[in-house]
């Protein structure tokens, strides 16, 4: 770290350091811009859009990806997608959509190309200094900010099981995100591993394309078509939030029905917690193809073994190609992890409200949830929220207490908890509670000024 | 807008989507060499309650405001003009503002007129305006929702109007002095007074955004 302690950092004055150009920097930027703050983003690779862009070096996308969530719940609340677009538009939508949103309010002329952010580190009480790694041959340069919001999102380090003798396997062995454009399946005899959303959307891809498709899974998840009594699932049930508890039980139970026995019969045992706690699996081909045969289910691998992948029922397979649609690690490598509450060997932060910081007042992350629900809605009034904060804290710090208070006080509902069942679960909230207590935050902030 | 009302909106069904006319008037399009573009200027996007709808701005409206630089342009909402009938009240015709401004491409003005001030009202708080221009509102909600973004807001009425209640409501509403032009609401898009209106608005435009 000499390098660059030689030198003086630039002062940016009150400015406020976004880090990351996927959906939750970009909205973050332009909610910051609307609280009229002076805001740089560094985006470590050269497009913007994060994991939608297939042009972003680490993308994850699989072939074919389309959106799990329904458009009307998963758009940006103030700037709506085109409504002529399907229910559930294709990632080149969704690309097409960020890209339009940064161009309509302004942001590329804000985001740094090509700059990582390594490091971050509180100066002078409140303020960050922030170091963006060098490109080849030149020096680090470090830049001094009044506030600095994390949005690197949660998928870039894959999470790879190892299984014994997985070393010694002659196939092919890939995680989900390397999958690229899927020609990888074609003709081969594939096994996936992982039954999250990407398992299920990849098995469903190889059931069409490979010789033949394996798929291994560990647990229950609940199975959502993507539509539901003719609407769109996500919609369909939403819509039930607004009925008495009691009536909303009986009509969740009600269209549920036929999908739950459909799993049933397949074999898929439900999984022991509600369906909110966490992201129901939605694709409406999976069953079908379980059902057709073309799908072959089987449960948790047990050993690799030469050329055999053997389950713990003891069957086996011989499969070219073995793709771990396992999932992420969350990994912010450029802060100190005791600013996000990290402590000892578990990764996952401690955030207040799941956004702010637990030690230092400026320094927030958004995006880092799992809401079950469609995330840029919850990204947009994360980011609200946090303008909204660092405007007040600016101009009234006896309120910026009050509001503390309120921040600390709707934390606790969202304490960390492990229920063992799966690392994503950590970062799961109940979409209505968190939203509910992000309303609360975002009220206290709206109150009218004491005079 | 509030979260509760984000919540609201996307728990009932959404209008259903209508083909919309959109009439767009760029700078460029005037063939004058005096005008160019303005790429820090917002672009405008206006709506009238009458059933002409886009088409009303054409005559005098979209010119004059692609004259000062501006990407100009006005939307006829479901029912009006050259855009079909579909069902949906005064949210539904906010939506097919709301789209159409997300359509531009950069962060517009909106300005609306008689019936449509209203559906523009209701389109800046779901949609952040790069400003709020309300000519001679009629049939206005009683209490306007707060525009999203905090938008400058220009309340405009005819000479008639200046001093009634419901002028008085909505200037009440936005925080904001009315301003008054010559004639009436029907002679916006024609009358005598309607250059001296739109320079109003333009000059009250150019000052800050
Ligand atoms: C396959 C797949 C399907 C999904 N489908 C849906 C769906 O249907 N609906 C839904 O709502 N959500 C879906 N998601 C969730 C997805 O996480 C969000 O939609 C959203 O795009 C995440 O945005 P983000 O900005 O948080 O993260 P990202 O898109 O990951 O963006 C983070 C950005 O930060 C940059 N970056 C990282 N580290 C640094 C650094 N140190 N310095 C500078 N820049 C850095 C990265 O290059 C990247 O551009 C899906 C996710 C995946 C993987």
């Amino acid at each position: 770290m000499q390098e660059y302690s030689s030198q003086a950092a630039y002062d940016r004055g009150e400015a406020v350091c976004v880090i990351g150009a996927g959906a939750a920097g970009l909205i973050a930027v332009k909610n910051l811009r609307e609280n009229g703050f002076e805001v740089d983003c560094y985006e470590r690779d050269t497009v913007l859009g994060g994991l939608w862009n297939p042009e972003n070096q680490h993308s994850p996308l699989y072939p074919n990806t389309h959106l799990v969530t329904s458009r009307s719940q998963t758009e940006i609340p103030d700037f709506p997608m085109p409504d002529d677009w399907p229910d559930y538009p294709s990632s080149v939508q969704m690309l097409d959509y960020l890209k339009r949103y940064a161009a309509h309010f302004g942001l590329a002329e804000h985001i740094w190309y090509g700059s990582e952010i390594s490091h971050i580190e509180p100066v002078e009480g409140s303020r960050f200094e922030v170091v963006v790694k060098p490109a080849a041959g030149s020096a680090a340069r470090r830049l001094r900010y009044g506030a600095v919001i994390i949005a690197t999102g949660h998928h870039w380090a894959p999470n790879l099981p190892s299984y014994p003798g997985q070393d010694l396997f002659g196939g092919t062995v890939l995680h989900s995100s390397r999958l690229g454009d899927g020609s990888r399946l074609r003709g081969k005899k594939v096994l996936v591993v992982g039954s999250g959303n990407s398992g299920v959307d990849i098995a469903c891809e190889a059931a069409v394309n490979a010789a033949s498709c394996v798929h291994s899974v560990r647990r229950g998840y609940w199975h959502l078509p993507k539509y539901l009594g003719g609407e769109p699932s996500d919609y369909a049930l939403a819509r039930l939030r607004r009925r008495p508890r009691w009536l909303r039980g009986l009509l969740v139970d009600r269209l549920l029905k036929g999908p739950r026995a459909l799993a049933d019969r397949m074999g898929i045992t439900p999984p022991d917690h509600g369906h909110a706690d966490e992201e129901p699996v939605r694709n409406g081909r999976y069953l079908e193809h379980v059902g057709d045969g073309a799908i072959d289910r089987r449960p948790e691998i047990a050993r690799f073994e030469g050329g055999e992948v053997f389950f713990t029922d003891g069957t086996a397979t011989r499969p070219d190609v073995v793709v771990f649609a396992t999932g992420y690690r969350p990994q912010i490598a450029c802060c100190p992890p005791k600013l996000l509450g990290i402590e000892g060997e578990d990764p996952y932060p401690r955030l207040h409200a799941r956004m702010f910081s637990p030690h230092v007042e400026t320094l927030a992350v958004a995006g880092l949830v799992e809401p079950g629900v469609g995330t840029l809605p919850i990204m947009h009034w994360q980011t609200h929220a946090i303008a909204h904060w660092l405007h007040i804290r600016k101009g009234d710090p006896e309120r910026a207490v009050n509001f503390r208070q309120q921040v600390v006080a709707e934390s606790a509902q969202y304490a960390v908890e492990s229920t063992g069942v799966s690392s994503r679960h950590r970062l799961a909230v109940d979409a209505e509670e968190y939203l509910a207590g992000l309303g609360r935050i975002i009220d206290t902030l709206e109150q009218e000024p004491a005079q | 807008m509030s979260l509760q009302a984000w919540v609201r909106r996307t728990r009932t069904p959404e209008p259903a989507p209508v083909e919309r006319e959109v009439i767009v008037i760029e700078p460029m399009d005037l063939l004058d060499a005096e005008i160019s573009d303005d790429p820090e200027a917002s672009p405008v996007l206006c709506c009238t309650g009458e059933s002409a709808g886009a088409s009303a701005f054409n005559a005098l409206w979209l010119k004059r405001i692609a004259g000062s630089g501006r990407h100009a342009a006005a939307v006829s909402v479901r029912g009006q003009g050259n855009t079909p009938a579909a069902p949906g009240g005064p949210d539904a015709c906010a939506h097919d503002v709301v789209q159409a401004a997300t359509g531009l491409p950069r962060q517009a003005v909106l300005v609306g007129h008689g019936r449509g001030a209203a559906w523009a009202a209701l389109a800046a708080a779901r949609y952040p305006a790069a400003a709020l221009v309300l000519v001679a509102p009629r049939q206005m909600p009683k209490q306007p929702p707060k525009p999203v973004g905090a938008p400058r807001v220009l309340l405009a009425v005819g000479e008639a109007d200046a001093q009634s209640k419901a002028t008085q409501a909505v200037a009440g509403a936005y925080g904001v002095a009315p301003l008054t032009f010559a004639g009436d609401a029907a002679g916006v898009f024609t009358g005598p007074g309607a250059e001296g209106l739109l320079d109003a608005i333009l000059s009250w435009l150019g000052n800050r955004d």
